[in-house]
């Protein structure tokens, strides 16, 4: 049975094409204004790298924030079903999933089936954690991507104390004036991201085995912070972003 | 200098009690809130220290309180959670607000402790009938500690426990009277290290503590300056002494407080009478009040003003709690009655951790515009 | 739980139409008591709202029901807690406190004319607001102000204390209102208006109970309809009459087998004050199956429940059926403050939180609830307190439980889309999934 799980998240759009298990293709488009029309094309490129058309496909089941903008999907998920499906779906143990994306961060306990048992999502003080980092990197004129690696270079620990990311922003304004390190800087931003998902995860109660995806699992020096927080180890698949699209696709084949 | 020492209880504030227990063998209780009466606690050979919280960001208390309480509340259960205070043998809290009594009731039922007690404190200490119903409570407590340490309160006991308490508000007091001099012989962070560290000590200790600190004062040459801005700070709870060093590192010298680490927490002495509970009891509904207990007139207002009088202030800071409610209320009506004394203020509201970078800017200016109305 | 859809056979409620009419004329008269020759007298909802009747006729204008019934109009309600702000005073206090407090600021009473002047201001202080709200509008509104001080925390202990010190303020509060309003003061009103209260109040308790049955014959939106004269007008006849008429015909539909929400495959239960302007919550749920059987707030604000010889949970009984004396001032004073002592939303709400979840967990057992959703309300500290514990007490029993932010009587607190969508996931794992209409 062949299945596609459409991921329509706030900043993009990921498709899992699976086949009996076995993952056939992978895509990834940014989300743009017209949800529906990339969500569209993210699957057309899909099914041009499995060599498919739509016609194979026996079912698509769309998830994310934008999942009833998806015309041709046969039915849709929460993000919490899909995302703790796609977790244990590449690590049966998996108990605790934490997704962190662009604008919202989820804490889910889930069974050995991957059926949710208990989530949290992000208040909305504390949205954001994907976005927020952008915004930072360029406040401290750093690409994105080296964010995480400067952190890791830090040689102490500032707190940024507010709740909230736009009172957060004003503090890490107020570092860059006091000419704070770029580094220490950038490891006060995600000690204070992680520190607010952490929390978020207690509340589900956080059991091993610890898996984090979403896009800001491939953040070296957030994945650092948290492990602080936590006081525990995370696994991280290799393709974090997709696991909801995954979680999507294996629903559908079920 | 042994203001140093008193700098060090605050910061080794664990140790001291832990080493408090192996000296004497006996119980220690922490307390949530400045209204339970201390005093019977002590009577019992229990020490009683404050609860407070260690300014360090934590991930542990959202299971327990929603964010929309005050950080003090949630940085004082992150530390019972997290075991730093594993060393009590019990815990208490008196009625005052919401949001600590909320870390009680998490902490009660997620950290063990033999004895844990919830004492009602009348909220309205302007009713004639508030001290009968502190006695009611009061006598209640008594018995509650005396059949869980097994061994009875004595009146002996309470009044020597009186008679160590009262003397420990006398000194501070004496030493709070020297800050009225220009220059005062100690900073308003050392002041509220002084008050801090007779929560979280054995007051006859603490009390000869600060006899030793009322005659070095005299001699102290490395103390404020003279012809500094006079600075009251006025507000929620605020064990925050780094930010408080921060502005009297900028021209200013703070020398009063109307805090519950501060004057609030010391300022009325036990009257004794025969009847020792009702003495206790009363004491605690004559004390400047919290907010929470301040209706249906203001009369926490009149203490704020009479020591903004007699400390000469030339301006105040308003130290709020982030959703501090009681503090929320007042603080506009507050504002405004300072201004139309002539005292202008700044409002902060503070969070578990203080971000200094983002005050820095404010307090300069507030400072800057008071250096301009002393010229 | 999930099983083939049966619809049950369902009915408008003859008394709705009363609850609104009621609530109607009670605002009529908030903003007409003068004319009437009527007292005005503010305080909050949970006031002892009968202790004035001795002085004659009177209208008691409470905060909490007037804030939410503003927040319902964002337009108005975005004015009055600007208003509030305006004023220095922070936008997470209170949110119905900074709705009242807005149209008291803007002289503007949401139901036409001016901010109406009370005689005097009477409040029951039991939570960090109660007392302080109503210090700020005797203050504004220059006028005379009494709080009673309310001891909670410690159910159980020191009753005869308590009832001693509330007995006392009671007469003291007597004779202040008498000096403010030099009007004289009559036990017998007083007598009836607290029977009254009593009377309404346990009705209320009987008629929550019937939600027992499955189906539900109330829901959860239907309740605060008819839940509301039990708060604004309990110390009057109209109300017993009210509830009187309603108790019979709850009763009747159980009798009928007639549900609230003909799809019913689902009870839950939620927690706190709703997002007032966002009632449509409600009717999103009732797509899936679900009836929102009540709640600890919904039962108790008016009402209270003790347990029946059986061990189930039913409607206390009044001080007359209970045999107490009501003879004189002291006999009703006293029975009064016992009444406020045992009332749960005071004794267990504003304690430490195992009060509540314990109760909670019996209200789910009972009312037979598959699952509770907890509003985290950032609008209401008292509410809001304990309730995290609440949440794991549940989780431990194996409850399943969900949470969304948001604020009772303050919109700009609240995310409509991403509350659905925290429903529909949760409405997932319950194993439901939208009914085809």
């Amino acid at each position: 049975m062949i299945t596609a799980g459409i991921d329509v998240g706030s900043k993009t759009v990921k498709v899992v094409i699976l086949q009996d298990g076995k993952i056939l293709a992978r895509s990834l488009v940014l989300t743009g204004f017209e949800q529906g029309k990339a969500a569209e094309e993210a699957f057309a490129l899909a099914l041009k790298q499995a060599g498919l058309s739509a016609k194979d496909i026996q079912k698509v089941v769309a998830t994310g924030a934008g999942r009833t903008s998806v015309s041709f999907a046969t039915e849709s998920v929460s993000d919490v079903a899909a995302d703790a499906r796609g977790a244990v779906f590449i690590n049966p143990n998996a108990r605790t999933v934490i997704d962190v994306g662009a604008e919202e961060g989820r804490g889910i306990s889930t069974d050995t089936r991957g059926k949710v048992i208990d989530f949290a999502v992000n208040e909305r003080c504390a949205a954001g954690a994907g976005t927020f980092t952008e915004a930072m990197s360029r406040a401290i004129e750093v690409k994105l991507e080296d964010m995480g690696e400067l952190s890791l270079k830090s040689t102490q620990e500032i707190p940024l104390n507010a709740q909230c990311a736009v009172f957060a922003e004003s503090e890490v304004v107020s570092l860059v004036h006091a000419k704070t390190s770029k580094e220490d800087i950038a490891r006060a931003i995600h000690d204070g991201i992680s520190n607010r998902i952490a929390a978020m995860a207690r509340r589900v109660g956080v059991q091993n085995d610890i898996v984090l995806i979403g896009g800001v699992a491939r953040n070296k020096g957030f994945v650092a912070s948290l492990k602080r927080q936590l006081e525990a180890d995370i696994k991280i698949p290799d393709e974090p972003e997709y696991v909801g699209a995954l979680g999507a696709a294996v629903i559908a084949a079920s | 200098m042994t203001l140093d020492r008193a700098k060090e209880i605050v910061t080794n504030r664990h140790d001291y009690a832990r080493e408090w227990k192996k000296k004497t063998g006996s119980k220690v209780m922490g307390y949530f809130c400045t209204y339970v009466p201390e005093e019977i606690v002590y009577a019992a050979g229990v020490l009683p220290i404050r609860v407070i919280g260690s300014h360090e960001a934590q991930s542990y208390t959202e299971p327990h309180i929603y964010t929309m309480f005050c950080p003090f509340s949630r940085d004082v259960l992150a530390q019972g959670l997290r075991g730093k205070y594993d060393y009590l043998d019990g815990i208490m809290i008196g009625h005052s607000c919401l949001h600590l009594r909320q870390a009680f009731g998490a902490w009660m039922t997620n950290v063990p402790a033999s004895f844990s007690y919830y004492m009602y404190t009348p909220a309205k200490i302007q009713s004639p009938h508030a001290k009968e119903m502190m006695l009611a409570e009061t006598t209640e407590f008594k018995k509650a500690v005396e059949n869980w340490l097994g061994r009875p309160i004595t009146d002996d006991a309470l009044d020597k426990s009186i008679e160590v308490y009262n003397t420990n508000r006398r000194l501070l007091k004496q030493i709070y009277e020297l800050r009225k001099a220009d220059p005062p012989p100690l900073f308003g962070s050392e002041a509220i290290e002084l008050v801090l560290s007779s929560q979280l000590s054995d007051k006859a200790e603490h009390n000869k503590l600060l006899e030793s600190v009322l005659k070095e004062l005299p001699q102290r040459r490395n103390g404020p300056q003279g012809g500094n801005i006079r600075l009251m700070i006025i507000g929620s709870e605020d064990d925050d002494t780094n930010f408080l060093r921060y502005v009297e590192g900028l021209g200013a010298t703070i020398v009063a407080d109307e805090h519950c680490t501060g004057s609030r927490y010391f300022w009325n002495e036990t009257v004794p009478e025969k009847d020792r509970l009702r003495a206790i009891g009363n004491r605690y509904m004559n004390r400047p009040p919290c907010p929470t207990k301040d209706w249906e007139s203001r009369r926490r207002f009149v203490h704020i003003m009479n020591m903004a009088k007699e400390y000469n202030i030339q301006g105040a800071i308003l130290v709020q709690q982030k959703f501090c409610d009681p503090h929320e209320f007042d603080i506009p009506p507050l504002k405004a009655l300072l201004e139309k004394n002539g005292i202008p203020s700044l409002f902060l509201e503070f969070d578990i951790t203080v971000p200094i970078g983002q005050f820095r800017t404010r307090v300069e200016a507030f400072l800057e515009m008071l250096q301009l109305e002393v010229v | 739980m999930v099983t083939s859809i049966k619809k049950y056979q369902t009915r408008p409620l003859d008394s709705f139409k009363k609850a609104v009419e009621l609530r109607k004329e009670y605002y009529q008269n908030v903003r007409e008591a003068k004319q009437q020759g009527k007292l005005l007298i503010t305080g909050g909802a949970d006031s002892m709202v009968a202790l004035p009747a001795g002085l004659g006729d009177y209208v008691f204008f409470e905060g909490e029901p007037y804030g939410a019934t503003i927040s319902m109009d964002p337009e108005f309600s975005g004015k009055c807690v600007e208003a509030a702000e305006a004023k220095n005073f922070a936008r997470d206090m209170c949110a119905y406190m900074r709705n009242y407090w807005g149209s008291m600021f803007l002289n503007k009473y949401y139901f036409g004319g001016e901010f109406p002047k009370p005689d005097f201001v009477m409040q029951l202080g039991f939570c960090d607001t109660h007392a302080k709200w109503m210090q700020q509008v005797g203050e504004y509104m220059n006028a005379p102000y009494f709080g009673i001080d309310m001891p909670v925390g410690t159910p159980g202990r020191n009753v005869e204390a308590k009832v001693k010190y509330l007995t006392s303020q009671m007469n003291d509060a007597i004779e202040w209102m008498q000096k403010v309003t030099g009007r004289k003061y009559d036990d017998d009103k007083l007598r009836e208006a607290v029977r009254n209260e009593c009377k309404s109040s346990t009705l209320w308790s009987e008629i929550v109970c019937y939600n027992k049955a499955i189906p539900a014959p109330l829901e959860q939106r239907l309740i605060f309809t008819l839940f509301i004269i039990c708060i604004l007008r309990r110390y009057e006849r109209k109300s017993v009459e009210f509830y009187e008429t309603l108790r019979d015909e709850v009763k009747q539909r159980v009798a009928d087998g007639i549900a609230a929400v003909a799809t019913e495959r689902c009870r839950l239960m939620d927690d706190s004050q709703p997002p007032w302007y966002f009632l449509q919550l409600y009717k999103y749920m009732e797509k899936y199956g679900v009836s929102v059987v009540g709640s600890h707030y919904s039962f108790f604000l008016g009402g209270s429940l003790e347990e029946m010889p059986d061990g189930s949970l039913g409607a206390p009984k009044t001080p007359d059926e209970m045999g107490m004396p009501m003879k004189t001032r002291e006999d009703i004073l006293r029975a009064y403050a016992l009444w406020y002592i045992k009332k749960p939303i005071i004794s267990q709400m504003f304690a430490l939180p195992h009060f509540k979840s314990e109760t909670m967990l019996r209200l789910v057992k009972e009312w037979k609830v598959n699952g509770v959703i907890f509003h985290l309300n950032r609008g209401c500290e008292g509410t809001a307190m304990g309730q995290m514990e609440n949440r794991l007490a549940l989780t431990k029993a194996g409850i399943p439980v969900m949470t969304y932010e948001g604020n009772m009587a303050d919109r700009r607190e609240f995310d409509e889309a991403q509350t659905l969508r925290r429903i529909d996931a949760f409405m997932e794992s319950l194993g439901l999934s939208k009914l085809e209409s």
